[in-house]
């Protein structure tokens, strides 16, 4: 696609030029990027001619990458055979190919179950940590934990967010936790726990039970600035066990939401 | 997770990718690539193949029979010499699966890449688009004279075709002075599959017409007088006229070069034309980033 505004710089070179091209690595978001009747080793070695490389310089490139991404025993099989999983991960061995400056991937992990999905990104840190600069872009957005250094928020064509993640967690409204709690040490006298530690959590948060039927489990909802750990120690202080502490929604997902709220979405 | 390259790994890397993506020779070394690809995946549909040559065999029975039906003094006489209606109308047989084929063909190039999904990966290597139309069709370049060749061959040894050898290189020229127009129309094609993502419709109609008007089949006498004008200077009528009347009398260039200097500016036309009306195309769908959408 030709840009309709801006440039592209990569290495201190705009241009989609030929030799930039070959500096690129794409890992496209579609399922159907390869020659399904012929095998994937086939299919790498065909790519790899079209990077410039010699047959035998292609044969052994494409032999490399396959037992990199784990299908050296599927090399001679037609792609047409290959799981979901295994052709993502032949996309990524084809976008590694000419060892690239860049790695452009584009949803990769949309379609696959989590153990597919964490391959996949597991291959694209292992690049990284070649040398790579990546650029991945997803709808997923709660794989981006732990797994970029940077965000960049767009919607509608219009960027709302750039920056680290943690700073983009930042924008998530409000935390909020599932709790589980024991009340061994806490003499309530039938009084509901809620109430119970209300006046210890005032400015803090809220407590409410989670649902009838599950006893033992409440929501915790933090006001903005509270340290979880300030308020776990103020239910400990009361008598309160806290069994397990776990993030009832995503803080990514409603930063998302928090940042496109007034677009609409 | 982004890692930066240092600058000088940077400048080595993309030297790397200049030299290996140099200019023509780097492009002209990616065709065998294209070649194999497509004899892999021809190979991979055995019973097609087949089917191939057996639709080809059937169609030449069929041809047979309907000229003996055919008076041969019916039949116009080519550089002197009286034909069979089979004399006639081989190289039709022959060849007309070969326009069919190569038509059609270099207009669904893109259209098959875009349904494969494979348009955009081969598009975003450091190849040109032209190297991609192009490459993409070798096989069939290759594979169709082979096939016509065989073709020509099961009809004069199986239905005794009265052609004379000598003939055979005054045929290939006036054969390979078609082929540009042919690849026009073809690139025409696939500049309109690319942008109306149905281009094959026009396509199919124009050969239709143009085979029509080629005597292939039947001889252009039998049109009314204004239309047999017209076809005349069809250049599909220009080619196998040629081609027939270079098997059948063996009269060397001399009586063909009339019809070769005219043929030959309406080829390079097709596919200036042609070439121009692809990369159009190419680069609306790429401005529009539409390549991939079928």
């Amino acid at each position: 696609m030709h840009p309709d505004d801006g440039r592209v710089v990569l290495a201190g070179r705009d241009g989609w030029t030929r030799a930039l091209r070959s500096s690129v690595g794409v890992v496209p978001s579609g399922d159907r990027s390869f020659y399904l009747r012929i095998s994937g080793l086939e299919n790498l070695v065909f790519f790899g001619r079209l990077h410039g490389f010699s047959r035998r310089d292609a044969v052994a490139r494409a032999g490399e990458l396959l037992a990199r991404v784990g299908l050296e025993e599927s090399a001679r099989v037609p792609v047409g055979v290959y799981s979901h999983g295994m052709q993502k991960r032949l996309s990524v061995a084809r976008a590694l190919l000419a060892r690239p400056l860049l790695l452009l991937v584009d949803e990769a992990t949309h379609d696959l179950d989590p153990e597919g999905s964490r391959r996949v990104r597991r291959l694209v840190e292992a690049s990284a940590a070649d040398g790579a600069a990546v650029l991945w872009t997803t709808q997923r957005v709660d794989e981006i934990r732990g797994f970029v250094n940077a965000v960049t928020l767009l919607n509608r064509g219009r960027v709302r967010f750039a920056g680290s993640v943690p700073r983009f967690m930042s924008y998530s409204p409000q935390q909020r936790f599932h709790l589980r709690l024991g009340l061994e040490r806490t003499a309530t006298a039938g009084e509901p726990l809620e109430a119970l530690v209300a006046p210890a959590l005032t400015g803090k948060g809220t407590l409410r039970a989670a649902e009838e039927g599950h006893a033992g489990h409440y929501l915790l909802a933090l006001d903005d600035g509270v340290v979880l750990g300030d308020v776990l120690a103020s239910l400990t202080a009361l008598g309160v066990a806290v069994l397990t502490c776990t993030e009832e929604k995503s803080e990514i997902e409603e930063a998302f939401f928090a940042l496109t709220a007034d677009a609409g979405t | 997770m982004t890692v930066v390259p240092q600058a000088d790994e940077l400048e080595r890397r993309l030297a790397e990718g200049e030299r290996r993506g140099a200019a023509l020779l780097g492009e002209v070394a990616k065709i065998p690539a294209f070649v194999r690809r497509d004899f892999l995946v021809a190979l991979s549909y055995r019973a097609g193949f087949l089917t191939d040559i057996v639709g080809v065999v059937f169609g030449a029975f069929l041809f047979y029979f309907i000229g003996r039906l055919i008076d041969p003094a019916s039949l116009p006489s080519v550089g002197g010499s009286q034909l069979t209606y089979f004399d006639y109308a081989a190289i039709g047989v022959a060849l007309g699966p070969f326009l069919q084929i190569a038509l059609s063909r270099v207009a669904s190039v893109i259209r098959q890449e875009q349904l494969a999904g494979t348009l955009e990966s081969l598009l975003v290597t450091p190849t040109a688009p032209a190297t991609v139309q192009f490459g993409s069709v070798v096989y069939e370049l290759i594979y169709i004279p082979i096939r016509t060749g065989l073709v020509l061959l099961v009809l004069a040894l199986g239905f005794g075709l009265h052609y004379k050898a000598s003939g055979i290189p005054v045929a290939l020229a006036a054969g390979l002075l078609v082929v540009p127009f042919i690849w026009g129309l073809g690139l025409m094609s696939a500049a309109s599959t690319l942008t109306y993502r149905r281009g094959g419709g026009a396509v199919d109609l124009l050969v239709g017409v143009l085979t029509l008007g080629s005597s292939a089949f039947f001889p252009l006498v039998l049109f009314p007088a204004w239309l047999t004008s017209i076809a005349r200077v069809n250049p599909l009528y220009l080619g196998i006229s040629s081609i027939r009347t270079a098997l059948v009398t063996c009269g060397g260039w001399g009586p063909l070069a009339g019809r070769m200097a005219l043929l030959a500016p309406m080829s390079v036309a097709s596919l200036v034309l042609g070439l121009v009306a692809f990369r159009l195309a190419l680069g609306r769908e790429r401005r529009r980033g539409t390549l991939g959408l079928y």
